[in-house]
């Protein structure tokens, strides 16, 4: 067992799974989505991609590819929250489904981050 | 993937990064989620944008003061801790970029890439430099001088710090590397086709032998000017192809048998190494009783000379270990001494010698027994070696009639074997003429110029675009033409040509109305404005016309009777 491996592994997973907590519910009603929730994504999403920093690979590059994809994606998510809500003064339900819209393109990048991933794993003999 | 640098940058940082990242989360979540007061005295919850907020200016210790509200006591706790937590996070990863901005891998690897930048925006001919030191530096200036650039590897720090000091115009590129190293190599860029040729000239024999190898192998058809001492390998050099092998001894003996032969030919050789002018006075050895003092590798080799010569030698050496290996001919006129002082100068009996060679590696020692001998006997011939060069040199006295510099050698052969290659082949082909035709040469080049020029004529598309594109179209164009001059139908430029260099063969001294072919090589000696007009006869459509049909071009007459097409 590799603990890098372990490590890695855990938050590539981890950052698709908070994300599609967030996304999953009704595009229009921001009560169902929590903020924190997002905020969670946001973090691990960014912990992995800092996780995949440095590998000269090509899947390491691919895969850097497509997190770095879903972090711009849920912060920009996170930055129409902030601007809406001060701006707006509400969340109404067409911010709301901008928002989570966002974060669902983010959701396909980080599903194709895990399935790269997996594959790479599963090809290697280690 | 090839720029390393940002990819040592990012693994580096990979830790710092997530310190950072980590510290932040905690503290913007334990301030999003601990209630504080508004103005009006109701419970509220900081917003994750203002958590952020709040963290990253006190982070970074810029620290705004408590916004949006004053803070509750619990959130000041709070404060308290993360400001500890998030500066100390920030300080790390700030030293750890800091640190790794001095790390020498990383300065190494940026030098790198300034250097592979370099050589890819170099779109002019170069030679590739393998060491520097007081030779190749004499080198790189003559290529500049001659409008070819020059790239270095050297493995020295210290040197390379010293060829940037020098400051050479335009800027000499240098990688810090093993010159041996096929990497090297390739960065420096061996198989550009701007690489004109790769220059080794180290001390040792072996690696010379060794970057030859590598070279070869990386590009076959690089040129390469190598240096050997010894036959064997000047053969094993010969057999990987190179083409320019310069063994600095060989030069000697053969020079030296020149100067007691055929001192004419000698004249002509140096004076197109650019080593002499034609008006200095020139060696020329006599026949007489010879001493030399030294029997290293030089005095090895002009001690056969002089032999096969059946000149009357002694020798003097002081080093016993160079005396183990001596033929049985050679022991009767090879003595061992202790010293080279006035006693066992006397004793090889300098006061009735002719000549005196001396040839050690110790310059100091080569002078004082040079002033020796001359008080011993002021009537004989010093020839000494000389071998540190330096701006000012020591050896510039009356006391010594000739120096022998085998670094000078070298240097000469290596440029004009680079810049002139046909004129390497003229003097290889030197051999082939009489001492004569030598004499001869060097008066109608005397005649031409005190100083005249060389240079050579590439009958290319790209270097003379007319002659090349006439020469296409059947006309019958002759050597007679290049010393046609531009201003007078009657008059001739004062023009030598020594050599046509074609690929079946090359052509010693042709004659005027020698044909001139596609892609070939001339080799020419004259004056400026013979070199001025043949250069533009030779690319302009005009001047062309006019020194070979001795009469301007007529637009009104060609434009009606137009036969041939004019491509």
């Amino acid at each position: 067992m590799n603990l890098d491996k372990v490590i890695s592994g855990f938050f590539i997973i981890l950052a698709m799974t908070l994300n599609f907590g967030f996304f999953y519910g009704d595009l229009a009603d921001i009560g169902l989505h929590d903020k924190y929730e997002l905020f969670a994504a946001i973090v691990v999403n960014v912990i992995a991609t800092i996780l995949k920093l440095g590998d000269r690979t090509q899947m390491g590059s691919v895969l850097l590819a497509t997190s770095l994809v879903a972090v711009i994606q849920l912060i920009a998510a996170a930055s129409v929250w902030t601007i809406g809500i001060n701006t707006v003064g509400i969340i109404d339900s067409g911010l709301s489904s901008i928002i989570v819209s966002l974060s669902g393109g983010a959701l396909l990048a980080n599903i194709t981050s895990v399935f790269l991933y997996i594959g790479d794993t599963l090809k290697s003999r280690r | 993937m090839k720029n390393s640098s940002l990819w040592i940058i990012l693994q580096r940082m990979r830790t710092p990064f997530l310190v950072i990242v980590i510290t932040y989360t905690i503290s913007i979540l334990g301030m999003a989620i601990i209630p504080g007061i508004d103005n009006n005295g109701n419970t509220y919850h900081m917003s994750i944008f203002d958590a952020f907020y709040f963290i990253t200016y006190t982070a970074t210790t810029i620290g705004f003061g408590e916004i949006p509200y004053t803070f509750t006591y619990p959130q000041r706790m709070w404060v308290s801790f993360s400001i500890y937590f998030d500066v100390l996070g920030w300080f790390y990863s700030i030293g750890s970029l800091v640190a790794l901005l001095q790390d020498k891998l990383f300065i190494q690897e940026l030098a790198k890439n300034r250097f592979k930048r370099q050589i890819n925006n170099l779109k002019e001919k170069y030679i590739l430099v393998l060491g520097y030191n007081l030779i190749t530096s004499e080198i790189i200036k003559k290529a500049i001088e001659s409008g070819i650039r020059a790239v270095v590897i050297e493995k020295d720090q210290a040197k390379v710090h010293e060829l940037m000091l020098e400051n050479f115009t335009p800027q000499v590129p240098v990688l810090n590397a093993d010159a041996y190293n096929p990497q090297a190599l390739e960065m420096a860029g061996i198989n550009s086709i701007y690489c004109k040729a790769v220059v080794s000239l180290f001390q040792d024999d072996a690696l010379n032998l060794r970057i030859a190898l590598t070279a070869k192998l990386l590009n076959p058809k690089v040129r390469l000017a190598v240096k050997a001492t010894t036959q064997s390998d000047v053969e094993n050099l010969q057999d990987f192809g190179v083409d320019i092998i310069e063994n600095p001894f060989d030069i000697i003996a053969s020079q030296t048998n020149k100067a007691l032969n055929s001192h004419h030919l000698l004249r002509l050789e140096r004076w197109i190494y650019g080593s002499i002018k034609l008006t200095d006075p020139f060696m020329k050895f006599p026949v007489g009783k010879y001493v030399m003092c030294g029997f290293g590798r030089m005095g090895e080799v002009i001690y056969k000379v002089l032999k096969e010569n059946n000149l009357e030698v002694k020798c003097i050496e002081k080093d016993a270990s160079k005396l183990k290996y001596l033929k049985e001919d050679e022991k009767n006129d090879v003595s061992y001494v202790e010293s080279y002082d006035k006693k066992s100068l006397i004793n090889v009996g300098v006061q009735d010698a002719k000549y005196i060679v001396i040839g050690t590696k110790n310059d100091t020692t080569n002078l004082s027994v040079a002033l020796t001998a001359k008080k011993l006997n002021p009537n004989i011939t010093t020839i000494v070696r000389e071998n540190e060069m330096e701006d000012f040199s020591i050896f510039q006295t009356d006391k010594i009639d000739h120096i022998l510099m085998p670094s000078r050698i070298l240097i000469d052969k290596t440029i004009n074997a680079i810049i002139r290659p046909s004129a390497d082949l003229f003097v290889k082909n030197l051999d082939t003429l009489s001492d004569k035709d030598a004499q001869g040469i060097i008066k109608t080049l005397l005649e031409i110029d005190n100083e005249p020029i060389l240079f050579e004529l590439k009958v290319t598309k790209n270097e003379s675009f007319e002659l090349y594109k006439r020469i296409g179209k059947k006309l019958n164009v002759t050597l007679d033409l290049l010393r046609q001059s531009l201003k007078d139908k009657d008059h001739l430029n004062n023009v030598f040509i020594f050599m046509i260099y074609r690929k079946s063969g090359e052509i010693m001294l042709p004659s005027w109305d020698e044909k001139l072919h596609k892609d070939d090589v001339v080799l020419i000696g004259c004056d400026k404005n013979a070199l001025e007009e043949i250069e533009l006869m030779a690319n302009n459509f005009n001047e062309f016309e006019f020194a070979f049909f001795g009469k301007e071009y007529s637009v009104l007459k060609n434009l009606f009777s137009k036969t041939q097409d004019n491509i």
